[in-house]
């Protein structure tokens, strides 16, 4: 059939073809489309919906006023603190364990990629209790501390900032890594090689050559564990005090404990709206990139 | 390589520095494992009694964490086929075929995987309890399949692109029809693919933990809420060997797809250069 229909008119079967695979392709789309709608979408509009709901069904804007003073407030800017904090640790922890692992010969970066990897694919709830248990009072990090009779000994490692950060950071940690590490693999090193036969100094060569390479990565990388880190619950409810309550925790409260649901929406609404302009940040940073790495190579 | 001076002692200071932080990264799983066959299952490393008391309380009368563990598994094995269709059919959609907003469509199966869980759970959430869905393991796997599928459509995808589309025109040319092609060439061909998609919906389903806390039940508990009870509510030293067998799960599984990427990654090359044989027309000739 095929071979008639080029044989008459070349045109028309490669339009014929191409409705066929439209068709084919809208029908094979379906599934995860209607899914994910009626799945995902939908539940965050009702949510965003509810968010804006009084009880008497009339529209307000008095849980995001709720959301935005008082305890609830401060809870945001700890979530906001807390991410930061994390995002920079993880940060610099991923830079230079990238940087090391790039260094390093195949067999060996192969075995530091897969200690990378296989605790990203553990269950966080797991991680994070292996580190209540490290960081307790008669812990394992207590009691090396100890024995090499550092003054001040057992630190209070837990349900303190400390003890979030050191386990947000060790969730963040794989996706940072694994994200420069496939930057720095991509700085074309004969631009190193050419700035140093130049006469450039190692922190010349450094901080004019790779880092501006190398910036829109680390920026992306940060920002993006900034991101995972905002909506992040187990974590700080399981190592944090009470002034390491975050924006998750508080609306899993009022969920499952207060039902207080138009708050919780709010808050959610609230969560989703950084993550989207953040998400737009990481976006921008990339394309910017982009661009600059075209010039470079131009 | 690189024309850059390398300083001994920067060297042992990266090196040493990068063995931290991989510590950092290896030591909270490795302690979970010792501690799990240690008699004081919350502290004192390294054990000085070993002891198996702590898997064996899991099957203890009473405990709850047989029931967790089959609940989560029934959850997961439904959550993997509902992916698996959403998968396969997505990722042929996106690879295969001429779709009008492809990029719409695919910022849609990456939405869920950027966008934080808890506000997917809580939507859910939303969406179940007026139906009274609360506690009903196809709620909680229809939810987890919102996670699950994404990263099933992103494998395949990777996968379908790896196929070489030149063995199912060679296929159809010598007049084998769509379904023959399908079962005989891109079916073999994708079935590492599809696998591994499986192996990571199971286990994105199975230690999915703010879907399921949002939408269990008293009676339905899946073992990653279980866990997380144990840890704030009820002291269970059980939990320990739990999260070790979860540890022993996820390396596991990761090997298992590696295995079955390895076993596959012989497959097409072997039928690619059967077809380069027949290219160069001269099989068993002074072939290039």
């Amino acid at each position: 059939m095929a071979a008639t229909l080029t044989a008459g008119a070349p045109g028309r079967p490669r339009k014929l073809l191409a409705s066929r695979r439209t068709r084919v392709g809208i029908l094979y789309a379906l599934p995860v489309v209607v899914y994910l709608l009626v799945l995902f979408v939908y539940p965050i509009f009702s949510t965003l919906l509810l968010s804006l709901k009084n009880a008497d069904g009339s529209l307000t804007l008095h849980w995001y006023a709720d959301a935005l003073t008082g305890v609830n407030l401060s809870v945001l800017f700890t979530t906001l603190r807390i991410s930061a904090e994390t995002a920079v640790l993880s940060l610099v922890f991923g830079f230079v364990l990238a940087q090391a692992i790039s260094r390093l010969k195949p067999l060996w970066a192969g075995l530091a990629m897969l200690v990378v990897v296989v605790p990203h694919f553990v269950s966080a709830l797991v991680r994070t209790y292996g580190w209540i248990i490290l960081l307790g009072d008669k812990g394992l990090v207590n009691e090396t501390l100890t024995a090499m009779s550092v003054p001040g000994t057992p630190y209070q490692l837990l349900y303190n900032e400390l003890g979030v950060v050191i386990g947000t950071t060790s969730m963040m940690l794989p996706y940072t890594v694994l994200l420069l590490y496939g930057v720095m693999r991509g700085v074309d090193r004969r631009l190193l090689a050419a700035a140093s036969s130049m006469g450039a100094g190692r922190v010349t060569i450094f901080r004019r050559i790779y880092l501006p390479l190398v910036a829109p990565g680390l920026a992306s990388a940060g920002l993006l564990s900034f991101i995972l880190s905002l909506g992040y619950y187990i974590t700080p409810a399981l190592m944090g005090g009470p002034n390491q309550t975050m924006i998750a925790t508080l609306i899993n409260q009022q969920v499952t404990k207060e039902n207080q649901w138009n708050g919780a929406a709010a808050q959610g609404v609230i969560l989703l709206v950084l993550t989207l302009a953040g998400l737009l940040l990481v976006k921008l940073v990339s394309s910017l990139g982009a661009s600059r790495k075209k010039r470079s190579a131009s | 390589m690189m024309e850059l001076r390398k300083t001994l002692a920067g060297r042992i200071a990266l090196t040493a520095v990068a063995t931290v932080i991989l510590l950092f990264l290896a030591l909270p799983i490795v302690v979970i494992l010792v501690t799990s066959f240690s008699s004081n299952a919350f502290s004192a490393f390294p054990p000085e009694v070993w002891t198996l008391n702590w898997y064996k309380a899991l099957f203890a009368d009473g405990s709850k964490w047989p029931a967790a563990l089959s609940l989560s598994a029934l959850v997961a094995a439904l959550s993997t086929v509902f992916s698996l269709i959403i998968g396969v059919t997505a990722a042929t959609a996106l690879v295969r075929s001429e779709l009008p907003l492809r990029s719409a469509v695919f910022a849609l199966v990456l939405g869920p995987l950027l966008i934080p869980q808890i506000v997917t759970a809580l939507g859910l959430f939303l969406l179940f309890e007026p139906a009274a869905m609360l506690g009903s393991p196809i709620a909680i796997a229809l939810g987890h399949t919102v996670l699950a599928s994404p990263i099933a459509v992103l494998i395949l995808i990777a996968t379908l692109r790896g196929i070489d589309e030149r063995l199912e025109d060679a296929a159809a040319s010598m007049g084998a029809g769509r379904l023959t092609i399908a079962r005989k060439i891109t079916f073999p061909l994708a079935a590492p693919g599809m696998i591994a998609a499986a192996i990571f919906s199971f286990i994105t389903s199975f230690d999915e933990f703010y879907i399921s806390q949002f939408l269990s039940s008293v009676d339905t508990v899946t073992l990653p809420v279980q866990v997380y009870n144990s840890l704030t509510f009820e002291i269970d030293p059980s939990v320990t060997a739990v999260s070790a067998i979860l540890i022993a799960f996820a390396i596991l599984a990761l090997g298992l797809v590696a295995l079955v990427r390895w076993l596959g990654s012989g497959r097409q090359q072997s039928l690619l250069s059967v077809e380069n044989t027949v290219g160069v027309a001269n099989p068993g000739g002074d072939a290039v």
